[in-house]
């Protein structure tokens, strides 16, 4: 099993979600998050002030999928969240050594 | 086969249970079966008492309540044989009991010591036994609450404060707790216990009413868990429909309404009685001899017919209700304001009130935008208004919101709970737009469409031109406000949703909102809304992006022409034309026409003060040699001032023969009011508004002789001050100068910038 961690742009996420969804997975894990890639924030002007944005509001998506959906996963995630602008995010996986549904204690893949 | 005792008590309540009685008669039917019981095992033996207390003592027993009984005795030998007797029978028909065993003497030194123990035994009731004992628990343990009063309901008010911050606000909650929230059945047994202190009256009709509907839906909710387990006082999502129906509502909606407005009069109720209570139990201002000796109560005039009276906003002696329709609105601004409650009394004379006359007058809008402006305290004010039945007359559209419930996680709210705390919200966010007065109104009016079929935006937007030519509020404001409800979603969801990089969506905005003050209004709203909603609807993520949308919406949207002087009319020309020291009055427009010279603005706003006129707005511009200032001016406190002295103070000052600095600041100490929390003042220089002058705008909170100081300071910063524009919104003032350095160039020196902003910004705090 694999952890797939992608980090979006927040009007993306209708996008993404849907393609998952498409793809057949189940469930999955949002949270508003912010942070900065190479592009390390800008500068913006406001009310005449200027200020640096050093963190930029993103979302960050988390599915646990079989090793062989992985891949596929991925793909979709990439394709449906890339604007080709700077800031589009990043999408990567790390394996899952177990998981557990608590309600039923099903483990493995079962969980999924 | 005979019946055991344990079963004849669970035969008792099953048969009320199945007889499909109403729940206050289920409640009366469950208190006489208790009592029959009781007095068939113990008769009328001497020596003891079976004494119920609590719930059970006020004949409240739902099914799923404990039994409270206190078995009490005269130290006889058989006791422990008689509580066996009631005790196991009880627990064998599966009755939850609250029992104790006590002598009178030993029942009232537990309730000298435990607060919960002393708040059951206020409730004891003669069931069965010797009523003698009975009696004398009765006498012993009030006596000792009478005479500890002092010490115990302190005690008692600190518990009932605890709770409810513990528990959380009946009126609001999706899932509220009937008896322990704020506004539930523990606040109306805390008022009564206080009432039983001859220190406050008893709970009044309203509050007795709104105590029985919350019993009822819990009597209903017991009787529901007696199918499904343990029995609570939590009125969870999934029992609200079942609860409902089993009242006689078609609708789970219908029933939290009802529980809301309950639970809403408990409350205020509730904040009034321990108002009371430590009222009466404060130690005597000043202490003389004589018990009897009446200390005179302190009256400070607020506004106008206005005054506090020991902590309360109370009538003046001479004001007339009756025929007075602002007078309403002006208690109320003078409550929020000054952040103390309305007295009750007076509330009640309100209510003599003639209609708010159609449109209404100007003043009547001024004071309703102080109210609003006026912080957290709005929402104390607003809800004692509404309890009283005075606010959905000013806002008849305020019936349809009225505690209704927001079936969603993310509202913490009642929809009209969630306006006045949007308009909260919204006071402490002023000095961010240009018109404080509609983004107060918007937010008080951003989802009055929920009260209405259909989107509640298309809704707002139909209602909001009726109630804002009702307020008689000019064409223009009410389509800022249109605007606002109906975009009030549209930051949000656009900046969360679109991309924010691309120009269609900065297009999309800049489509719905066409200038930038509007912008400014519609992104102080959105921040106000989302506060108001509940912690999941705000935050520094969302907050992030609507900003940078705002920004560039903002960057696309040209500025404002700057805001132009009025002009003058035949008479005010005719005036100036003479070139003299004069001054013209009409109604409330005071014209001042002098030959020019420095610090003119500054020496007028302050005779004017010293006149007790509030200045509402000014301009000043000059034709030639001559200055022309024309003043909106209305009286502080009643009756307008003798003019001739006026004009003879102005030629004083003009001369510098009157001492405006000493004589204001003796004004000011006079009229000295804590005004709680004032949103800091804020300075704006905008370059963009005109090239002949630098344009600077001051956004305060208005105070006596303020136009007065800050025209001064700029004089004293060696600043002129070409024209002016000067507006009070309710209790705001947005001041625009244009100003020239002495060399009558544009001031763009950032250490001189600096050295008047924070000159500004002094005085703007000075005296508060």
């Amino acid at each position: 099993m694999k952890l797939v961690t992608a980090i979006v742009k927040p009007f993306k996420l209708d996008d993404v979600k849907q393609t998952l969804h498409d793809l057949g997975v189940a469930g999955m894990t949002v949270s508003e998050v912010q942070g900065h890639g190479r592009q390390r924030g800008h500068t913006e002007v406001y009310r005449g002030a200027e200020y640096v944005v050093d963190f930029v509001p993103k979302v960050r998506l988390e599915v646990v999928v079989d090793d062989d959906a992985a891949q596929r996963v991925v793909d979709a995630i990439v394709d449906a969240a890339r604007t080709g602008q700077i800031g589009d995010g990043k999408v990567w996986t790390t394996a899952v050594q177990d998981l557990v549904r608590i309600r039923t204690g099903e483990r493995g893949p079962d969980a999924l | 086969m005979a019946l055991t005792p344990s079963d004849e008590l669970r035969d008792a309540r099953a048969t009320l249970l199945a007889g499909g009685l109403e729940p206050a008669q289920l409640r009366q039917g469950f208190s006489d079966a208790a009592d029959g019981w009781f007095t068939a095992r113990v008769g009328d033996t001497n020596g003891v008492a079976v004494v119920a207390v609590g719930g059970y003592g006020r004949r409240e027993l739902t099914p799923g309540s404990d039994l409270d009984v206190v078995l009490v005795h005269d130290n006889v030998a058989s006791v422990k044989e008689i509580a066996d007797g009631l005790w196991y029978p009880i627990w064998d028909a599966g009755v939850a009991l609250d029992h104790s065993v006590r002598t009178v003497d030993e029942a009232a030194s537990v309730a000298r010591e435990d607060l919960k123990a002393m708040l059951g035994l206020l409730d004891a009731r003669h069931v069965a036994g010797d009523p003698a004992l009975t009696t004398r628990l009765r006498e012993q343990v009030l006596g000792a609450w009478r005479r500890d009063a002092r010490k115990r309901l302190p005690e008692l008010a600190a518990a009932v404060r605890e709770r409810g911050e513990r528990n959380g606000e009946l009126a609001f909650l999706l899932e509220p707790d009937l008896k322990e929230c704020r506004g539930g059945l523990r606040d109306v047994h805390a008022m009564t216990a206080a009432a039983a202190a001859w220190v406050t009256d008893a709970p009044g009709e309203r509050v007795r009413t709104a105590a029985a509907t919350l019993l009822d839906v819990r009597v209903a909710l017991h009787q529901r868990a007696q199918r499904s387990g343990r029995p609570s006082d939590r009125l969870v999502l999934q029992e609200q429909a079942p609860v409902a129906q089993a009242l006689g509502l078609t609708d789970p909606d219908l029933l939290m309404r009802e529980v809301y407005e309950a639970a809403r009069t408990i409350a205020f109720a509730s904040d009034l009685t321990w108002r009371r209570v430590e009222a009466a139990l404060r130690p005597p201002r000043r202490s003389r001899p004589g018990l009897f000796r009446s200390v005179a109560p302190s009256r400070r005039p607020l506004a106008d017919d206005v005054v506090e009276q020991d902590g309360e906003v109370v009538l003046a002696r001479d004001a007339d209700p009756a025929g007075d329709p602002v007078l309403l609105l002006r208690v109320a601004a003078a409550a929020a304001q000054s952040d103390l409650p309305i007295a009750p009394h007076t509330l009640d004379r309100l209510a003599a009130a003639p209609a708010m006359p159609e449109p209404w007058p100007p003043s009547a809008v001024d004071e309703l935008v102080s109210l609003l402006g006026a912080g957290s305290a709005v929402v104390h004010v607003v809800e004692a208004l509404d309890q009283a039945g005075l606010f959905s007359r000013l806002f008849p559209e305020w019936d349809k919101v009225r505690c209704k419930p927001q079936r969603n996680a993310v509202h913490r709210f009642t929809v009209d709970r969630h306006l006045v705390e949007a308009v909260a919200e919204a006071g402490s966010l002023t000095r961010r737009v240009s018109r404080p007065d509609l983004l107060l109104l918007g937010a008080l009016l951003h989802d009055i469409g929920k009260g209405y079929p259909g989107d509640h935006t298309e809704a707002g937007v139909e209602i909001v031109p009726v109630i804002g030519r009702r307020l008689g509020l000019a064409a223009h404001d009410i389509g800022v406000l249109m605007a606002l409800v109906h975009h009030h979603l549209l930051l949000p969801d656009t900046a969360t949703r679109r991309d924010i990089d691309d120009p269609a969506t900065v297009a999309l905005v800049t489509s719905a909102v066409r200038d930038r003050a509007t912008l400014e209004l519609l992104h102080a709203l959105t921040e106000a809304d989302a506060l108001a909603t509940g912690p999941a609807a705000w935050g520094e993520w969302k907050a992030r992006l609507v900003d940078a949308l705002v920004a560039r919406a903002a960057a696309a949207l040209a500025g404002e022409p700057p805001p132009q002087p009025e002009r003058l009319d035949e008479r005010q020309l005719a005036l100036a034309e003479r070139g003299e020291l004069a001054i013209d009055v009409e109604g409330e427009r005071v014209t001042v026409v002098a030959p020019d010279r420095p610090g003119l603005l500054w020496r007028w706003a302050g005779v004017l003060s010293l006149h007790r006129l509030a200045i509402r707005s000014a301009t000043a511009t000059s034709i030639g040699a001559t200055a022309v200032t024309v003043f909106e001016v209305s009286p502080r406190f009643g009756s307008p001032p003798d003019w001739s002295v006026v004009r003879a103070d102005l030629r004083r000052a003009y001369d510098d023969a009157l001492a405006i600095a000493d004589a204001l600041a003796e004004r000011e100490r006079a009229y000295a009011r804590g005004t709680p929390t004032v949103v800091p003042a804020r300075v704006l220089w905008m370059d963009d508004a005109s090239t002949s002058a630098t344009v600077l705008e001051v956004r305060a909170h208005d105070r006596i002789g303020l136009l007065y100081r800050l025209t001064r300071t700029l004089a004293d910063a060696g600043l002129d001050v070409r024209s002016a524009r000067m507006t009070t919104l309710g209790a705001e003032v947005v001041d625009a100068f244009y100003v020239a350095d002495d060399t009558g160039g544009l001031v763009t020196d950032p250490a001189l910038r600096a050295r008047v902003e924070e000159a500004l910004l002094a005085a703007c705090r000075t005296g508060q």
